[in-house]
């Protein structure tokens, strides 16, 4: 039983979502993957994805590179945009570029 | 008497009040200084305050979907030093940083590192004790700095942003991020208060929230008339960029004496602004600034003589009046993302009484 000096406080944090979205099952190799490449932007956020890709292409038999800028680094990709997106890629890159 | 009162969180035994602060401490769920140990009683009588249930939901942070319910915005209140008799304002401002346009995700993550800064309007100011004068946006007012802080330990706590361990990447940070909350000084007010101007009745209270980057001020004691002291606001605004978004203005009740000489009302402070705060292109580049989309504007134009304005649209600016009543000193507040990323939010205040 709690000391009567004892003090009884309340955890202030909270993990409560209505977000159902989870991460995508990863491949387990990328040869003959569809490569998306998905800038936020950032003024070189191309860049860098540009980069990585050059790097997967050297290393991997990756088929190609599908690019779509969301417009606005501060919000999400509009739903219509990333439905496209889905469907032209199976693994996708993200990155940003300040 | 039974309590209808049911807290759900988890909670911890502790041997005191010290220990429970430095238990805070320890586990991050501090801003940095000592916090009230939320009791069950206190986080009771907060929600009793503002007739909440626990599991009331106050908003839902659009991109995360993280749900803010009343249960959890008391304990923070609590933390942060509220009074009971606070938390209807609290619970409003939860409402306006809670809407899409407000972009809440985008301004506390970004490494531009906005705060929040809530203006309360109505008579639920004085009510409270909400400091609209001398020294306003300084220390020493329970109201003013326990419900900014607020705000900001339910974003760090409730929505995860912290900047020691969290989403919160600012590079340099903001002293606003530790509390910053004033009333709107309606009693040197040349025209309407803030909230009626944003749609709301003069006997309403409101809050109004801002995603504002550390503020500007400036002395003009020589200047007395209208169109020279928006003169000096521009030019503390020009560094901003043409073609800028939402942007306050914070007017001195000396410098607001002289627009209520004049007869002057907000609408001709915005079309003065918009109208004759401008600079060529060469100008703006010599100023380093660049002109064209990524400032907001249609195109780039090859003609250095191109005039550009300063303000988007009249409606960027947001003036309010606010300060002591001595001294000549204003005060440019600049929005996260050159006010065109986040808007403002007024909600109205719902009390018991």
């Amino acid at each position: 039983m709690a000391q009567e000096t004892t003090i009884r406080v309340l955890d202030p944090t909270a993990t409560q979502s209505i977000a159902t979205d989870g991460m995508a099952e990863r491949p387990g190799s990328l040869a003959g993957m569809r490569i998306g490449l998905l800038t936020n932007d950032k003024m070189n956020a191309a860049n860098l994805l540009d980069a990585i890709f050059d790097v997967l292409a050297e290393r991997f038999e990756v088929t190609s590179a599908y690019k779509i800028n969301k417009g606005d680094a501060s919000r999400p990709a509009e739903p219509d945009l990333l439905g496209d997106f889905s469907n032209e890629v199976d693994v996708a890159l993200l990155a940003n570029g300040d | 008497m039974t309590n209808p009162i049911r807290l759900t969180s988890d909670s911890l035994e502790l041997p005191g009040a010290l220990e429970a602060i430095e238990t805070y401490f320890e586990k991050g769920w501090s801003d940095g200084l000592p916090v009230v140990p939320p009791t069950p009683e206190a986080v009771t009588a907060t929600l009793e305050a503002a007739n909440l249930a626990p599991d009331a939901i106050l908003g839902i942070e659009p991109v995360k979907g993280a749900v803010i319910t009343a249960e959890k915005a008391a304990i923070n209140a609590v933390m942060a030093g509220c009074k009971p008799e606070y938390m209807p304002v609290v619970v409003a401002a939860i409402e306006a940083i809670t809407q899409p346009e407000f972009n809440l995700h985008g301004i506390t993550v970004s490494t531009m590192g906005a705060a929040i800064l809530l203006v309360v309007n109505g008579p639920i100011t004085k009510q409270l004790e909400i400091n609209s004068g001398v020294s306003v946006f300084g220390p020493g007012h329970r109201a003013n700095a326990t419900i900014g802080r607020a705000i900001r330990l339910i974003v760090m706590n409730v929505l995860g942003t912290r900047s020691n361990d969290g989403l919160d990447k600012g590079t340099l940070g903001h002293p606003g991020k530790y509390t910053w909350c004033i009333a709107e000084n309606e009693d040197r007010l040349p025209w309407e208060p803030l909230h009626v101007t944003r749609g709301l009745n003069e006997n309403d209270s409101s809050v109004t929230v801002f995603s504002g980057l550390s503020g500007t001020p400036f002395g003009e004691h020589e200047a007395s008339d209208p169109e020279q002291i928006l003169d000096a606001f521009a030019q503390r605004m020009y560094p901003l960029g043409p073609g800028v978004g939402e942007t306050i203005i914070v007017i001195c009740p000396e410098h607001a004496a002289h627009f209520e000489r004049e007869g002057w009302d907000k609408k001709q402070v915005e079309q003065y602004l918009f109208k004759s705060a401008r600079k060529t292109v060469a100008q703006w580049a010599e100023m380093g600034l660049p002109t064209g989309t990524r400032t907001g504007q249609a195109a780039t134009p090859d003609n250095p003589d191109h005039v550009l304005n300063l303000l988007a649209s009249p409606e960027s600016v947001i003036p309010i009046v606010a300060g002591g009543d001595g001294g000549a000193w204003s005060m440019v507040i600049p929005n996260w993302g050159r006010g065109l990323g986040s808007k403002a939010v007024t909600r109205r205040i719902v009390t018991n009484g």
